[in-house]
């Protein structure tokens, strides 16, 4: 609640110095005109489990505003970006989002991180004439069932993140796996995609165990993996369970034996959990390691400022915010019915390469990639490396589709 | 894999969570012995300490820096709130504790957050307990090896210490009629300050302990607590020879519950801690209610 109210403090403070800087220096408009900015609204979860992805979120954010701004803004006009925080709460997201539109003119939203939030948040775009360019939301529903004409995912999408691991595993020498997962409904529901996708390639599924979310001692569990002679085992775990999973795996040395696969490898628990998750090979929506003349550059000018790589899903967040501005460029406008007609078909070179944001179904066709956590010498916290890439034919499902054909 | 190096490393495993539980429990209970409070902010504490214990890494290099000031600082806050705010409230009824020490959660947790950040921090495993010993051809983790010794040697020093000690006479003294101790012209504040203490400095050294298997993180404290009150409850309240049988008991349910039936993993605990309430109503070893 406290942080809530910091947040929106903040924000207010800081356009009051902004307003109180500009009514001060009229003799110096940095834009013609002094220009009505281009205000795009981001309710963000800031606090509470999802705090840390909302975070890299927002970075991203920022530092494309800057970007963008310091090269004289969109369209001749400044971005600015409204910031509130959610806690990952979808009705506080609508309220927060609704409050952006009718106090503050905003007509761009973008920054929701929970597919929950964003699923709350959709249907009411088309009142409030508003377009919604997602930065991270995953569920497959957004450009299927619950897809709607304002909606746009630059993103990769959960099922893209599942399909990329599934055709990694069609190549993998291994025959063997087994699983576990944290004992509730994203847990359950991965494992049971990873099975399919897993008899699907002609591989055996020798059963998975599930453990309560917040289990502290995993050492029956590894005994378990261990017991059941897989080669490789599939983690459906997240935030502390993951930590500590991953560090008593390596006190029991089970990546010896066993190797370790996962959803997605997030390097926001690779830093918390030091070399014990050296050797995981799992799917990544966006590695910083990408090796393209748009990501390259991009990584340099992160590193200027950041002294450190992006992460995921700053990355991912980054290229929704490229598209976006590419949109606006080509609209130019920011008027819902002209800037999606703008978006539908667009195609551009991003940090993760050459994508195109299809009409049918508002997703982006994009390449899937699979990763290996490896440390190499320097670093201070173990990345991952590419280890494979699959075309954005093979990675995007079917228009409106969540499952693949083949 | 074979049922007998299986059952060896299961119960040696057992033993390693119950001497972890057992540090979290000792100082609830003794606490709750003496001062009849229940200390809300005990599992905060057990935090405290796994944050310490990776600055104490981060800063010395060295885990048994850590050992020794995670414990130190936790039991000096601990003093330091039972001399500051508790002392006026013994006068009051329980609820006043109640709210003061769930405020010290709180107020705890948010400097902790505010030092340390929001992220996981890892706490690497010491050099000489980093390894793994194989019994039967069964990897076992020296450190877990090393933390049940360590539950051994603390729970004899806390026994000796009850027993043989002047401080400790004062205590169990205390936890039986602290009025007629009083009139016997002996500082009652004094030993209530040092059980808080000492209470306190128990669960931040289980933090320390811990973190190297679980991460120093900002949900550690939820968790903690919990398991501290099923240990009290299960055990008998005051009763530390209770924390010490219901700490073995409880980590033995945990482990083979989990291995043989992962789908009650989460209700184990509190099964046989509704068991203990059914037969013995004031616990294991304590006082019939």
């Amino acid at each position: 609640m406290t942080k809530t109210h910091y947040v929106s403090r903040r924000t207010m403070l800081k356009s009051a110095v902004a307003g109180a800087a500009a009514a001060s220096l009229p003799a110096v408009p940095r834009f013609a005109n002094a220009a009505e900015p281009i205000k795009i609204g981001m309710p963000v979860a800031l606090t509470g489990p999802l705090g840390g992805i909302g975070a890299q979120m927002r970075t991203a954010c920022e530092f494309w505003a800057k970007q963008v701004n310091a090269k004289g803004g969109l369209l001749g006009r400044p971005v600015e970006l409204i910031i509130e925080d959610t806690a990952g709460n979808p009705a506080t997201t609508v309220r927060k989002a609704q409050e952006m539109v009718e106090r503050n003119g905003v007509r761009l939203i973008t920054c929701i991180v929970a597919s929950n939030e964003a699923l709350a948040t959709v249907p009411k775009l088309a009142e409030w004439d508003t377009i919604f360019v997602s930065g991270d939301n995953g569920d497959g529903r957004l450009t299927g069932e619950s897809l709607v004409p304002n909606f746009f995912r630059p993103n990769t999408s959960g099922p893209m993140g599942t399909r990329a691991v599934a055709l990694w595993l069609r190549d993998s020498p291994m025959k063997n796996f087994y699983g576990i997962g944290m004992d509730y409904a994203w847990g359950h529901n991965s494992m049971d995609v990873f099975e399919a996708e897993a008899k699907r390639a002609g591989k055996n599924f020798l059963g998975a165990v599930f453990s309560p979310t917040g289990t502290k001692d995993f050492a029956t569990y590894i005994a378990k993996i261990r017991q059941s002679g897989a080669e490789g085992v599939y983690l459906v775990l997240a935030g502390d369970d993951n930590n500590a999973f991953l560090s008593q795996a390596k006190q029991y040395r089970l990546s010896d034996k066993i190797q370790l696969l996962t959803e997605q490898v997030d390097e926001m628990g690779l830093n918390a959990t030091g070399d014990a998750a050296i050797g995981m090979i799992g799917g990544s929506r966006y590695p910083a390691s990408l090796d393209n003349p748009v990501n390259k550059a991009f990584v340099a000018a992160w590193q200027a400022d950041y002294k450190r790589l992006p992460q995921m899903f700053e990355g991912d967040q980054y290229q929704s915010c490229m598209v976006l501005q590419a949109g606006i460029e080509k609209a130019g406008s920011i008027e819902a019915a002209k800037l999606r007609t703008a978006l539908e078909g667009l195609a551009l070179d991003t940090v993760k390469g050459h994508i195109v944001m299809r009409a049918c179904d508002h997703q982006a066709e994009q390449p899937g990639f699979i990763v290996k956590v490896v440390k190499r010498e320097g670093m201070e916290h173990p990345m991952p490396e590419v280890i494979a890439t699959y075309a954005a034919d093979r990675v995007t499902p079917p228009c409106n589709k969540m499952v693949y054909d083949n | 894999m074979d049922l007998l190096p299986f059952l060896l490393t299961q119960c040696l495993n057992a033993l390693s969570q119950a001497a972890l539980l057992f540090f979290l429990g000792v100082g609830l209970t003794l606490i709750f012995g003496i001062m009849r409070i229940v200390n809300f902010a005990h599992g905060t504490f057990y935090m405290l300490g796994a944050f310490l214990g990776y600055s104490a890494v981060r800063l010395t290099g060295s885990f048994w820096a850590g050992l020794v000031i995670g414990p130190l600082i936790g039991g000096a806050i601990g003093a330091a709130f039972e001399m500051g705010l508790l002392r006026r409230l013994y006068r009051r009824d329980e609820s006043a504790f109640l709210m003061v020490t769930f405020g010290l959660t709180l107020v705890l947790g948010e400097i902790i957050r505010l030092l340390w950040g929001v992220n996981a921090l890892q706490v690497e495993l010491p050099n000489m307990f980093a390894g793994i010993v194989f019994l039967f051809d069964e990897p076992f983790p020296t450190y877990r090896l090393f933390l049940a010794g360590a539950g051994v040697v603390v729970a004899i020093a806390i026994w000796q210490f009850l027993e043989r000690t002047r401080l400790g006479l004062l205590i169990r003294a205390t936890s039986q009629n602290a009025e007629m101790v009083h009139a016997l012209g002996v500082d009652v504040n004094l030993v209530r300050t040092a059980i808080f203490g000492i209470g306190c400095g128990l669960a931040a050294l289980g933090g320390v302990l811990a973190a190297p298997l679980v991460t120093a993180s900002l949900g550690m404290a939820g968790n903690a607590i919990i398991d501290a009150f099923v240990i009290v409850i299960i055990g008998g309240m005051g009763s530390f020879l209770g924390s010490l049988l219901a700490a073995v008991l409880v980590a033995f349910v945990q482990v083979f519950g989990n291995y043989y039936f992962p789908d009650f993993a989460l209700a184990a605990m509190y099964m046989l801690m509704l068991l203990v309430l059914v037969i013995r109503p004031g616990g294991l070893l304590g006082k019939e209610a």
